[in-house]
């Protein structure tokens, strides 16, 4: 059976991207484009990982991850932050919202399914 | 009189001059002093002129010129006067005191002196001017008479003279001197000089405070405004500081936006490449070849953008860790090593056992490195770029030597400036955005560290950095 990825990510672009590369690997991708449709999927959906943006409309990643954080059916459903954001503060602040890890924009198609695997 | 007509005498002072005398005695020619007689009357005695003298006694020198002059006078007036006659003009006085008198006749000098020791004032009636001389029997030597004459001119030149002194003495009026010309219009020169200098003062003085005044106003007005000018300057400032705030924000804010489009670009791009989206024919994998090379140029580029504007905003933060030195060089040079090996420059490293473990920021320290190794690479053709690294006490030195095109001497100071680039132009050989080495620069400083440069223009450069072991704010 696939394993299922929840992606929450609100550039379309990207979000295209990123489940193509992990569709061709051979993931099931599930994907929501704000941080409340996400939080509602991963709860229904029970995902074995969550790829979160940082910059999300009105919810921002950091709150996202610390909600997911609260429900306790998910907690063993790793993070992943991806951000954009080259800057060291950003990445220290999903780890302590609650990501497992993070990785960085812009994604390397090469090794990006790669990183992804580690986290799971 | 008489005895120096006969000779007894042979000299006689103030002696009225008449033609009658000229014949009996001999007189010089340089008047002694002019004369006149005049009528002395008691104070408050109602006696004013000559008219009022009609029917009164007047005393007189016994058988003097003065009567001779004073009964011509009388009777040319038609007056009858008494004549009372006295040995000397003192006694005249004395008469005229004790009321034997009702005035007397005297000359005007003994008049001047006595006239109020005796309660006498003088009246209006002045007659029979006469010049004083001395004067000799007529048998008496000339040469005598020649003398007092001589003696009298140079007396009267001189204001100061004792002849002058006397006559003030008996006179008790001030003697006008008479300056000699030079000295009157020496004097006049130097009054006018004064009163000149005087006005001149004063005018100046008025203007000086005048002056004091009005730079008084300028000074208070020039406060004024210094003071109104430095508000105005922090006002800038403020807005000039606010902007820049804002810029850097906007820089930043933008650089991420330009970002998120580059992603789904080399992200696309690489799954094209790798043909996970289908296979490409040559030419197509070529061109999408230098589709990415670009986005990833462009990526680097604004990369550079956003950190030069989070440093100058203050906003960028060392994230410092401990970690080994060594294999991040070598990372570094590895990286790097497939352009050097494109243009065909040899790669020589060369670490120092003594480098161990370092505590600072081990990504901002490696781009630092990534920096000095892409520009070494991009501005040599031929030859070697070598790396080296070593330990002094509690720093490490790393240094970029190249073999490339270096650097003139003035060019030397503009090259850590943001936006420098080594030729200007829309002709430029060498890509980038200048900011590389500013970066550099203020990472290393930010690090505790400082980076060095030397270069020979055809000959290479090289780029040294210095920076501490151990930066310290670990925590």
């Amino acid at each position: 059976m696939k394993e299922t990825l929840l992606i929450i990510e609100d550039n379309e672009q990207n979000l295209y991207l990123m489940c193509f590369l992990l569709e061709k690997s051979g993931f099931a991708v599930l994907s929501a484009t704000n941080g409340r449709d996400g939080i509602k999927m991963a709860l229904h959906h029970k995902p074995r990982a969550i790829l979160l943006d940082i910059q999300l409309p009105e919810m921002d990643g950091y709150a996202v991850a610390a909600e997911l954080k609260k429900h306790g059916e998910l907690a063993g459903v790793p993070i992943i932050a991806v951000t954009s954001y080259a800057m060291m503060g950003d990445r220290e602040k999903a780890l302590a919202a609650g990501a497992n890890g993070y990785i960085e924009k812009p994604i390397d198609p090469e090794t990006f399914v790669g990183e992804v695997e580690k986290y799971l | 009189m008489d005895r120096l007509a006969k000779g007894e005498i042979d000299l006689m002072p103030d002696v009225a001059y008449t033609a009658d005398r000229e014949k009996i005695y001999s007189f010089h020619k340089v008047p002694v002093l002019s004369s006149w007689s005049q009528v002395y009357a008691r104070k408050g005695g109602g006696i004013k002129s000559i008219l009022d003298l009609g029917g009164k006694r007047i005393a007189v020198l016994e058988s003097s010129v003065q009567q001779e002059a004073f009964v011509r006078l009388a009777d040319g007036f038609g007056l009858h006067t008494t004549i009372v006659s006295a040995p000397d003009f003192r006694t005249t006085f004395e008469m005229v005191a004790r009321d034997e008198a009702d005035a007397a006749i005297a000359n005007n000098f003994f008049g001047l002196m006595n006239a109020k020791k005796f309660g006498l004032e003088d009246t209006a009636v002045v007659f029979f001017p006469s010049t004083l001389f001395f004067a000799a029997p007529k048998r008496a030597s000339k040469g005598l008479l020649l003398t007092i004459d001589s003696h009298l001119l140079d007396l009267k030149k001189d204001p100061q003279s004792v002849y002058y002194g006397s006559l003030k003495r008996w006179t008790s009026e001030e003697v006008r001197f008479k300056f000699p010309a030079w000295l009157q219009i020496l004097g006049l020169v130097v009054g006018v000089v004064l009163l000149m200098s005087l006005a001149a003062s004063f005018v100046l003085k008025h203007q000086v405070n005048a002056r004091t005044l009005e730079l008084r106003q300028i000074n208070q007005e020039m406060e004024h405004r210094i003071v109104e000018r430095t508000a105005e300057l922090a006002a800038a400032m403020e807005k000039a500081q606010s902007a820049d705030r804002i810029k850097s924000a906007f820089l930043a804010t933008m650089s991420h936006e330009l970002r998120t489009p580059l992603n789904s670009i080399i992200g696309f791009t690489g799954i094209m490449l790798q043909g996970l989206a289908g296979s490409l024919n040559e030419e197509q994998h070529k061109q999408m070849a230098m589709v990415q090379s670009s986005a990833r140029h462009l990526l680097t580029l604004i990369s550079d953008v956003l950190d030069i504007s989070k440093i100058e905003a203050g906003q960028l933060a060392l994230s410092v860790t401990s970690f080994a030195l060594r294999p991040s060089v070598e990372k570094m040079v590895n990286l790097i090593s497939p352009l050097a090996e494109k243009k065909g420059l040899e790669l020589k490293l060369d670490i120092a056992d003594d480098v161990k473990t370092v505590t600072t920021d081990q990504r901002r320290l490696e781009q630092v490195i990534l920096n000095l190794l892409n520009n070494a690479i991009k501005f040599t053709e031929k030859g070697q770029v070598r790396i080296s690294c070593r330990t002094e006490d509690d720093h490490c030195l790393l240094s970029v030597a190249d073999t490339g095109i270096g650097m003139h001497p003035k060019e030397i100071d503009h090259i850590f400036q943001p936006f420098h680039q080594i030729d200007s132009g829309l002709t430029r050989k060498y890509e980038g955005t200048g900011l590389g080495l500013s970066i550099s620069k203020k990472l290393l400083e930010m690090m505790k560290g400082t980076i060095h440069v030397e270069s020979q223009w055809g000959q290479g450069s090289i780029f040294t950095i210095r920076f501490p072991k151990n930066t310290g704010g670990l925590p």
